[in-house]
């Protein structure tokens, strides 16, 4: 009887909570759905249902598929170079943690993630420029090239992958050390004992450890590297001067069908596949990391 | 001490009371000061409507005005969510092909009579602009300025190239862009012979790439008798065109993907000449005054952008919002406007002349040759999609070396993507071949 009544009194208690989470969460989430299955331009008072004829539209839509292919590379890529990056620099700065200048490294590491989007996506665009950019005076000095870095196709999207890596760097490395300091250390000292070096005792005590961390980090980064926009649109943009070469992704798609062809039903369409994108990623994800037998 | 601490606490509620009955009382006073917002999508108008407030501040007593400018796509966006809202400002700024979905799905105000009359006089306004700025017969927007096409060119570098005037047939634009090319050792263009817009993303590419396919006699969409509308360039007209960008871009090498462009690049003298709107003059003025420039028409027509002052249907100050639009369109404020920010105002009974004769450059927009055709984007729906599409595929054959000089392959370019605007058409209910 007790028992019930602790039930019903802490349901009652989160009601609120859940309540103001449904309707700040769940239902944005159902509209847009219900959205994605009508044609409407925001103006009309009709909003006809046309079932799945925006999803059957978008498998046809080459812009669609060029956005959907670029984020995909975007968001893995950002992974890829931000996770692993992000490991060996946490563990460098962890090592050090008692030399004088640590918190240098780190409040170093750290600084792009608080740093304004669109200062730093112009100053990368200054450091991509193919004539006047860094990049290319130092490419020069090896006798390379010098590329149109904003301007090719696949480039564009490398520089996009740099930029997001730059900024989520920090975030991935702050993460990662706090979870260094959680490792025991006796399990770094049994491995010196069994004669582990410093890279033996990384690769086979630290990141088994951190799996959990991992996964988090390489979830936060994926799905923030599936959102991406802003970074493409300023170092593409430009009303004067050089313009780049405009990387099409799907948060751009998006915001063009929606509020440039008033098409939001399509663009609703467009949501609901990054969302199920997004979701099944993160599902595979934590089921190829999660640790048996325990919670990931 | 007790008891005259509770009188004064009385005082003290008495006082509190009476204020807020003062405050209540007061306050339809302080509503009824007049207070109307101007949205724009071009923040180098801000001084202008600022002008025209102080001059009407004088006409209507305690009245302010709030300019709120900002980048032209983010005006078009705040437009999509406020005026269905019903949130926007009283006196919106738009291009006459946006604004017609806003008009035509009842958004928009009707002009009162004495606009409407205004608008219509045909010593004011050419009746280009009272069709633009009208639905079904009646008058919704108050025409302000336009956005036209000429050509600018750098005066210096076509005299050192022993050119002595601007191009007048799309084949000399070819020719004079290869004379004007300043190249390095290794052949780069330094100095590019004629800026082309190659990127950067949005309609505006395919607006410049219409602009010059006007020169052919082309169009991107046609209008038949029936007033559906068709793709109207996978024809000879366009096949003109790109195969001109692809020989500069890939054969001539007059300007390359990556070179700077637009009008900074013409401001910075690393390109001799490109085709821009009037507002360039303006901006010229203040970043580099010491350009020996000039302009041209070009040589068949072109582009009109005109931009209205609307008022919403839902707003309480229409009154108010249209006498802002009548005081920014007398005579003393356009002139101002044409001399201080360089776009052109489309009323015509006021006297120009001081302005051109300070400033040459005007003379290219505002006296056009005999049987100069202007076109205009069209008032349909779905134009910024159709523009944005094609722009995406004009962007990725600009950086095609292998489509320059393959007439098959800008064939199968241009068919594809006339196949695709159709499409957009047949979507909407508008495509009638």
């Amino acid at each position: 009887m007790l028992r019930r009544r602790l039930l019903v009194f802490a349901l009652l208690a989160l009601l609120p909570t859940l309540a103001v989470y449904a309707w700040v969460r769940i239902v944005p989430i159902g509209e847009v759905i219900w959205l994605s299955l009508h044609r409407w331009n925001l103006m009309s008072r009709n909003k006809p249902f046309i079932g799945l004829d925006n999803f059957v539209e978008l498998t046809r839509d080459p812009l669609f598929l060029d956005a959907i292919v670029n984020t995909t590379v975007i968001a893995f890529g950002v992974v890829a170079v931000t996770v692993p990056l992000g490991l060996i620099l946490a563990a460098l700065i962890y090592h050090r943690t008692r030399a004088r200048l640590a918190g240098f490294y780190e409040t170093a590491v750290f600084l792009p993630h608080v740093v304004s989007l669109v200062p730093a996506a112009m100053a990368w665009k200054w450091i991509f420029d193919a004539r006047l950019g860094p990049l290319n005076a130092a490419l020069g000095w090896f006798g390379i090239e010098p590329q149109s870095w904003l301007f090719d196709p696949v480039l564009a999207v490398v520089c996009i992958i740099v930029l997001c890596s730059w900024q989520t760097l920090g975030f991935a490395v702050v993460i990662f050390i706090v979870g260094m300091k959680n490792v025991p250390h006796v399990l770094y000292e049994a491995a010196r004992l069994d004669g582990a070096t410093a890279i033996q005792a990384f690769r086979h005590v630290t990141v088994p450890m951190l799996r959990p961390i991992v996964l988090y980090v390489s979830v936060v980064t994926l799905v923030s590297g599936f959102n991406v926009y802003a970074q493409g649109f300023v170092m593409a943009s430009d009303t004067q001067g050089a313009p780049g070469r405009l990387v099409r992704v799907l948060v751009l798609d998006m915001l063009e069908n929606a509020f440039r062809n008033y098409r939001f039903g399509y663009a609703a369409a467009e949501a609901v596949v990054l969302l199920l994108v997004v979701l099944g990623l993160t599902l595979i994800q934590f089921g190829l990391l999660r640790e048996k037998g325990g919670r990931s | 001490m007790g008891k005259g601490l509770k009188i004064d606490r009385r005082r003290l509620l008495g006082l509190g009371l009476g204020a807020a009955a003062a405050a209540t009382i007061a306050k339809p006073a302080i509503a009824q000061a007049p207070t109307l917002t101007v949205w724009s999508g071009y923040p180098e108008m801000e001084p202008f409507y600022r002008r025209v407030a102080e001059g009407l501040r004088g006409r209507v007593s305690g009245l302010t005005v709030n300019v709120q400018p900002i980048p032209l796509r983010q005006h078009e966006q705040r437009l999509a969510l406020a005026l269905p809202s019903g949130n926007a400002a009283e006196v919106i700024e738009l291009g006459s092909s946006t604004a017609t979905r806003y008009v035509e799905g009842g958004f928009m105000q009707k002009a009162p009579a004495a606009v409407t009359t205004a608008v219509r006089d045909a010593s004011r306004y050419d009746p280009f602009f009272a069709r633009s700025g009208s639905f079904e017969g009646s008058v919704y927007g108050m025409p302000l300025f336009r956005g036209q096409g000429a050509l600018f060119y750098n005066a210096e570098m076509f005299t050192a190239a022993g050119l002595s005037g601007p191009p007048t047939t799309m084949a000399q634009y070819t020719e004079y862009a290869e004379k004007l090319t300043k190249r390095d050792g290794s052949g780069r263009p330094t100095v590019t012979g004629w800026s082309l817009r190659l990127g950067g993303g949005g309609q505006g590419i395919a607006e410049k790439f219409w602009i010059n396919m006007h020169q052919y006699g082309g169009a991107l969409v046609r209008q038949n008798a029936a007033g559906k509308w068709s793709s109207g360039y996978a024809n000879e007209a366009g096949r003109r065109t790109l195969a001109q960008y692809l020989e500069n871009v890939h054969t001539k090498r007059t300007c390359l993907i990556d070179s700077p462009a637009d009008a900074e690049a013409f401001q910075r003298g690393q390109t001799a000449m490109f085709i821009r709107e009037s507002w360039v003059i303006g901006d010229t003025a203040k970043k580099a005054p010491d350009l020996k420039y000039a302009t041209a028409p070009l040589p068949v027509g072109t582009i009109v952008a005109p931009v209205f002052l609307y008022t919403p249907a839902t707003g309480a100050k229409g009154d108010l919002a249209w006498q802002f639009a009548m005081a920014s369109n007398e005579p003393e404020n356009l002139v101002w406007l044409l001399d201080n920010v360089g776009w052109l105002p489309n009323r015509r009974d006021a006297n120009y002349a001081p302005v051109i004769a300070k400033t040459p450059q005007l003379k290219a927009f505002v006296d056009m040759p005999q049987g100069h055709t202007l076109f205009e984007l069209p008032a349909i729906g779905p134009v910024e999609e159709i523009l944005t599409r094609l722009a995406e595929r004009l962007v990725r054959a600009f950086a095609n070396a292998s489509l320059a000089g393959n007439t098959a392959g800008i064939d199968a370019m241009l068919r594809e993507a006339a196949a695709e605007t159709d499409q957009i058409l047949r979507r909407e209910g508008l495509y009638g071949a």
